[in-house]
């Protein structure tokens, strides 16, 4: 499963470093995304519920800060027209 | 001091933004986790000394029957990348807190000024940029503290003063009333946009909007250092209650109110920085539900729908930008259904 790290990233790069990996995956694949930055996950879960991007999954660790997510390609995701 | 912007805040090869790892308001804590704080340190209830503070946008007490003083801190790390447009914007900032109350006179500005050792060259342009903010509001700097700090910081405490019958809190919106904004939304894409500027994004960022983005942040921070002066002045007179729209968006600001005047918000539309909407979308910050981060925003005042006229004549006469936004209900909560979105340019 294909995996980005946005840790240490400063907005808005995580969306746009996200946002150009999912561009690269087919309907059905999923991008695995570690991030450290709160609102960069609020972001990032807007971003995607935005363009047909499914946020299947979410760990969070309070203490750090840090979260992961799986985006699910959908049929519906239009990335490349954004 | 320096007053000139043309020679101190022509430093090209400062960043600003490059020093610090949140931005204007993303530096600013959560609302819940404020919340959390000021109840783990028993700061929640009203103190008797003052008419009002904590959970305000800033605190009053009553001097006398004629005059009460208002007091607010503000400071955030760097939005933009030059340091004469910081200090305008972090002034204008600060003092939007006070103004927020309709307490517009007596304007006083204590620096508060933090910078890594690479960037005191800086101070002295931030400076004149605050100095100039203030002027603009018929205020002085009239003193501060400066500290070193790893990450830039610039703001003020603000004192000013008002009729203690003329000040507005977030608490006295009533059903019925209609919700003006004083300024238009977008700050945070618009600027967020001006950090790309490496290669691989730059061209993305470039053809999400037909707007060139430097003239979307140029306007951005044209609004940013619009001080609300002159919307307070032209809207206390009519005005249930009013803030201002900071860190917390729209939408956060307008959670405040309904929580604190225990009604309802009903948004239905949103005046924005023409372009914004765009960014805001590639970049997931929420613009148009209201959740984007506003840094220096317009205030967000109610007045009943029988004084919709006087204020628009005040807010016309002053020159002051406003929209009508919505309206308050006897429900609760802040509701926001699909909101005509009006692209403005300056």
């Amino acid at each position: 499963m294909p995996r980005v790290d946005v840790r240490g990233e400063i907005c808005p790069r995580p969306a746009l470093i996200v946002r150009q990996a999912l561009s690269d995956l087919d309907a059905g694949e999923t991008l695995v995304v570690r991030g450290d930055y709160p609102p960069a996950e609020e972001n990032l879960r807007r971003m995607c519920t935005t363009h047909g991007i499914d946020v299947m999954t979410a760990e969070t660790a309070v203490e750090t800060d840090e979260f992961e997510l799986e985006l699910k390609v959908t049929e519906m995701a239009s990335l490349s027209e954004a | 001091m320096g007053r000139d912007a043309a020679t101190v805040g022509d430093d090209e090869t400062v960043r600003l933004t490059e020093y610090t790892e949140l931005h204007g308001c993303s530096c600013k804590v959560g609302q819940s986790d404020l919340d959390s704080l000021l109840a783990d340190a028993g700061l929640t209830g009203d103190s008797d000394a003052l008419l009002f503070g904590v959970g305000e946008d800033a605190a009053a007490r009553k001097l006398t029957d004629e005059l009460a003083l208002v007091s607010t801190v503000d400071f955030f790390t760097p939005i933009v990348d030059d340091p004469y447009d910081f200090g305008r914007v972090a002034a204008c900032n600060a003092a939007s807190d006070a103004f927020a109350t309709g307490a517009v006179e007596n304007v006083d500005c204590l620096v508060v000024l933090g910078l890594p050792r690479e960037l005191t060259d800086s101070a002295a342009a931030i400076l004149a940029g605050m100095a100039d903010a203030l002027d603009a509001m018929d205020g002085v700097i009239a003193g501060g503290h400066t500290i070193m700090s790893p990450w830039p910081f610039a703001g003020g405490a603000i004192s000013a003063t008002a009729r203690p019958d003329a000040l507005l809190t977030s608490q006295g919106a009533s059903p019925d009333d209609r919700l003006y904004l004083t300024k238009p939304l977008g700050t945070q894409p618009a600027m967020g946009a001006t950090r790309v500027t490496d290669e691989q994004f730059v061209e993305t960022v470039t053809d999400a909007t037909d707007r060139p983005l430097d003239r979307i942040a140029s306007e951005a921070v044209a609004w940013m250092t619009t001080p609300n002066r002159d919307a307070a002045l032209a809207c206390r007179e009519y005005a249930t209650a009013a803030t201002d729209i900071t860190g917390f968006g729209l939408a956060g600001q307008s959670r405040v109110v309904a929580d604190r005047s225990k009604v309802g918000i009903e948004l239905t539309h949103l005046p924005v920085i023409a372009g914004t909407p765009a960014l805001s979308t590639l970049f997931g910050y929420g613009l148009t539900d209201g959740e984007s981060a506003e840094t220096s925003g317009g205030l967000f005042v109610s007045v009943p729908p029988t004084a919709t006229g006087p204020v628009e004549s005040a807010l016309d006469d002053a020159g002051v930008f406003y929209r009508a936004v919505g309206r308050v209900t006897d429900e609760n909560g802040v509701t926001l259904d699909d909101p005509t979105i009006e692209e403005v340019r300056r």
